[in-house]
């Protein structure tokens, strides 16, 4: 079990609403222009502006600025703990199974 | 046998399934008996099977967790399924256990998800929803790195 971090926090609230999930999996694919964002998911702009400051927040994407268009790429680093969470519960619960395995061996019918 | 379900999870973060050559019956047993628990899973302080009880599994404390799990029944089918919250710090997800009888004994599948919206009005409202992403979404990240 990994312990509970604010950076941790952050990651999973700002994954929690599904807009903002689709507008993340959107950028796994490439930088993308805030406008292109907005012109694909039928969001206003201050609304995906929004997201994409929780999202910055959280440390999964980070932005540029090019004359009047504003650019959002995801930051790889930043989901290392999501990564690290994932990996620490699936290493844990195989553990543990094969811990239950050994002890319904031992038990009675 | 073991077989890792997590690839073919859409949002399900940890998927696995085993076919462990026992009875439903007996399997059930180990998950839901508190002296079988600490024998496997975590050392159980306190446990009553029953919906919406409060339990906790206490591990290791750790620097900055005092390694308490806390954890409530939502859904109790004997010998068929178990589902409880799994809540860490902050961070709460469900983990939940199905048993299918086959041939060789059961079939136990277990997954360990993020709370669904519809499921946060059951704790009040006072705690956020959130879905873990499956693995696709992790590998595809891990390429872009």
């Amino acid at each position: 079990m990994q312990r509970t971090d604010v950076r941790e926090d952050l990651i999973f609230k700002a994954l929690a609403d599904p807009s903002r999930r689709k507008i993340f999996e959107a950028l796994t694919k490439g930088e993308t222009a805030v406008t292109d964002l907005t012109a694909r998911f039928h969001i206003s702009q201050p609304a995906v502006s929004q997201h994409l400051g929780t999202l910055k927040e959280a440390g999964l994407v980070e932005g540029r600025r090019e004359g009047r268009c504003v650019y959002y790429r995801v930051d790889p680093r930043g989901m290392k703990p999501l990564i690290d969470w994932v990996s620490h519960y699936r290493a844990f619960w195989s553990e543990r199974v094969d811990r239950l395995e050994k002890l319904l061996e031992e038990m009675d019918e | 046998m073991k077989f890792d379900k997590t690839a073919s999870g859409q949002t399900d973060a940890i998927a696995f399934e085993f076919d462990l050559t026992h009875s439903p019956q007996k399997v059930w047993r180990a998950l839901t008996d508190a002296r079988l628990l600490t024998e496997w899973l975590l050392p159980i302080t306190q446990l009553k099977l029953e919906a919406n009880a409060d339990f906790k599994f206490q591990a290791p404390p750790q620097p900055g967790w005092d390694g308490v799990v806390n954890c409530k029944y939502l859904s109790i089918e004997p010998q068929k399924k178990l589902s409880w919250s799994w809540v860490v710090g902050d961070i709460d997800t469900i983990v939940t256990f199905t048993l299918t009888p086959i041939d060789a004994g059961t079939r136990l599948s277990l997954q360990q998800t993020g709370f669904k919206p519809h499921q946060k009005q059951n704790f009040g409202g006072a705690r956020y929803g959130w879905n873990m992403m499956g693995e696709k979404l992790v590998a595809l990240l891990e390429r872009t790195a």
